[in-house]
């Protein structure tokens, strides 16, 4: 009767795990968000970040939302022309994509791609003492390194989403007036007619958020690295993981939120 | 002048430093011999407030530091500079942007006020013309060169050095202990200098202490401790296996 | 060290790139409302047949507006209440003041929608804020209770009939009656067979025999 018992204290240590992890992420948004206001911002940092996680980030967000874009048209057309109304994939289309994949599948992206690289550059900084050299230098961590990253992912992110929405729009649209043969203006039409502001809004939202998630996530890990480059890329892992896990949870409830208390 | 008195620090309930007090005097160079892992660094670490001790007080200049707040602190960093063991350069960041890291970030300086004083901290540790290389460009003593650039770029009265020959090839360390020696005496300031190469502690030491186990068991001028009586600090400056520290007699 | 101007160019481009899509979709979204001006219509209505918020308003079949605002009030006069539908209609759409406004059901999945049609007296138009009376939906319940009165007087019939009452269960039960129309055609086949045959009997008299 040993190995339950072990079971169910490895069961608790992973809460205590979660709880500090949740705690620390916490902890960390709180101390960005005071150095946030607390010390003039590093604009060329700042533009670097956009330029790293964000703007090289474009090229795989376009290329995965045109894909997105065909794959939910070719989807869906199956279904709709057995009901004869080929010209409703248009707006499921444009509401899922805008709703819902756009901003998951760029956070998605960009959480694999760029929070992984933060996580691994603090970890590395980490191990190779520089973090300390930055506070032998009198300079804060978190403003020097969280700050940067923190608003280049959060208030690009929603940009970001507004490229994966309209190239997701167009995937569809590629489908449908070449493949399915509707009409152009028809296809265009019915997408805009399906949209209302708060589903694009609602997407933003949503993005900004997640850029926050990714940020704050991927710093912490990189913050919380120990041991080597075994550790860096430990830490790398759970970073995307975490990130991942977190983004969708978020996901679901913003969902809930806009579904229940702004029908 | 710096006063340790009575530090313990302890990581995962393992006992680093013991009740650890050592007392710097003003422009001496002291260094801390002792052997790998034995906390040299962690207590580098606490003399410039990266790390707080568990129990116990440090006085830099009369200032009693582990009672001081993070932005309390920064201005009292700002007298002291640290060489990391591995340099600790900014990889993202070019040898000028390394060097002039803290006048960038603390000081309302235009370009050519930063470039020059960049110019000036290099040619200290005599080197020109790898202003814009990157530091994954540099050998081992040039970083380590770069490092001390970046110390001495601030005008600290204090400088400490951790472990600042381990790693380099014995010209190249030579080269780096007369820089050392050669700054101590340009700059008048106050350098305390880990290591557990004891070329290096006889060669730029007014004082040696050594830590073990926690505690600093003897201190003393280099030839006191070259003619210890202390079996511990016999073994380790002889460099032998057997002895007390080991536990081990060849005899 | 980063170009900070190569970067700048760059953050712009995509930042301007992003307004720009951001400017498409705030511009061609289905909400035309809030760019283009419009004017209120209130609709009084006894039973709204669950419209929402939003719902199309349609004019002669054509999407000129939405429901703005739906509100049950109290009138004073009437005792009793009823329901204030507030449909936005773009400034282009002139309604005449003489039409009839109903709800109508559009499509599969049954969304309601306020339709208008134009009466006969198209010379004045509704201003801003006039106020129209609605013609009710039937009610799934009225509509159920009409099928049940139908059923009801059907039951009495066919009760009727099964008792053999009235002068339609005598045409279905009764033989004799039946028989008689039998014979009134086969004397008419004779007849026109006769007829087809002889046509000239139809203009011939018989003489009277004189005795």
């Amino acid at each position: 009767m040993k190995r339950p018992n072990f079971n169910f204290l490895a069961l608790g240590k992973n809460i205590k795990d979660l709880f500090y992890f949740l705690g620390s992420l916490f902890h960390l948004g709180l101390e960005n968000i005071f150095w946030i206001f607390h010390a003039p911002l590093k604009k060329n940092i700042i533009l670097e970040q956009i330029e790293k996680t964000v703007i090289k980030s474009l090229p795989i967000v376009s290329l995965i939302s045109l894909f997105i874009g065909i794959i939910l048209a070719l989807q869906t057309a199956v279904q709709m022309q057995r009901l004869g109304s080929e010209m409703y994939i248009a707006s499921i289309v444009a509401l899922s994509v805008v709703r819902e994949l756009g901003p998951v599948i760029t956070a998605l992206i960009v959480a694999g791609r760029s929070g992984a690289a933060i996580t691994a550059e603090i970890g590395s900084m980490l191990v190779t003492e520089q973090i300390d050299a930055l506070k032998s230098l009198a300079v804060n961590p978190v403003h020097y390194l969280v700050v940067p990253r923190f608003l280049a992912l959060s208030f690009m992110l929603p940009v970001l989403t507004l490229y994966a929405n309209i190239i997701g729009i167009i995937g569809g649209y590629l489908i449908c007036v070449y493949k399915l043969s509707i009409s152009s203006t028809m296809y265009i039409n019915i997408t805009f007619e399906a949209l209302r502001f708060k589903d694009l809004f609602s997407g933003l939202i949503k993005a900004l958020f997640f850029g926050m998630i990714i940020a704050l996530v991927s710093c912490l890990e990189g913050f919380r690295v120990e041991g080597g480059a075994e550790g860096v890329g430990k830490a790398t892992r759970n970073s995307v993981v975490a990130s991942f896990i977190l983004i969708i949870t978020a996901d679901c409830i913003f969902t809930a939120i806009f579904y229940f208390v702004f029908p | 002048m710096i006063l340790i008195d009575q530090i313990t620090k302890s990581f995962n309930s393992k006992l680093v430093l013991d009740r650890l007090s050592l007392k710097i005097e003003k422009g001496e160079t002291k260094v801390v011999i002792g052997r790998s892992g034995c906390g040299k660094s962690v207590l580098l670490k606490h003399l410039i407030g990266i790390l707080k001790p568990d129990s116990g007080r440090i006085f830099i200049e009369d200032r009693d530091i582990t009672e001081l707040s993070e932005k309390e602190l920064n201005p009292l960093r700002m007298n002291m500079a640290m060489v990391f063991q591995s340099s600790a350069l900014f990889d993202s960041l070019t040898v000028s942007e390394n060097v002039g890291f803290v006048l960038r970030e603390h000081y309302h300086l235009t370009d050519q006020e930063i470039l020059r004083a960049v110019k000036e901290a290099l040619n200290l540790v005599e080197l020109e013309g790898i202003e814009e290389l990157m530091p994954h460009e540099l050998s081992g003593g040039m970083k380590k060169r770069v490092a001390i650039a970046r110390a001495v770029c601030m005008k600290p009265k204090i400088i400490l050095y951790d472990e600042p020959t381990t790693g380099l090839d014995p010209i190249t360390a030579d080269s780096i202990i007369n820089l050392i020696k050669n700054l101590h005496d340009r700059l008048k300031v106050t350098s305390v200098v880990v290591t557990h190469d004891m070329k290096t502690a006889f060669k730029i030491a007014d004082r040696i202490a050594m830590l073990y186990e926690g505690k600093i068991i003897a201190e003393g001028i280099p030839q006191d401790i070259q003619n210890t009586d202390n079996p511990f600090v016999y073994q380790f400056i002889h460099g032998l296996s057997s002895g007390p520290i080991t536990g081990i007699n060849y005899d | 060290m980063i170009d900070e101007k190569k970067l700048e160019f760059k953050l712009g481009i995509f930042v301007f790139l992003g307004i720009f899509i951001l400017a498409i979709f705030v511009f061609s979204i289905g909400d035309f409302k809030i760019w283009q001006r419009g004017y209120i219509v209130n609709v009084d209505f006894g039973f709204l047949n669950g419209v929402k918020l939003g719902a199309p308003v349609r004019f002669r079949g054509v999407d000129v507006g939405e429901v703005r605002a739906i509100e049950i009030i109290e009138s004073d006069e009437s005792k009793e209440s009823k329901v204030r539908v507030s449909c936005w209609i773009k400034n282009s759409v002139k309604i005449p003041s003489d039409v009839s406004v109903w709800v109508n059901t559009l499509g599969l999945l049954g969304e309601k929608y306020i339709e208008i049609m134009p009466g006969k007296n198209n010379a004045s138009f509704l201003k801003p804020h006039a106020c129209i009376k609605g013609n009710d939906p039937i009610a799934m319940h009225e509509l159920g209770l009409l099928a049940k009165e139908l059923i009801s007087d059907l039951e009495a019939i066919i009760l009727k009939l099964k008792n053999r009452e009235g002068s339609l269960a005598n045409l279905i039960y009764e033989d004799s009656l039946y028989k008689k129309i039998e014979n009134i055609i086969s004397n008419l086949e004779t007849l026109s067979n006769e007829i087809r045959l002889h046509p000239w009997k139809l203009l011939y008299r018989p003489k009277e025999k004189r005795r």
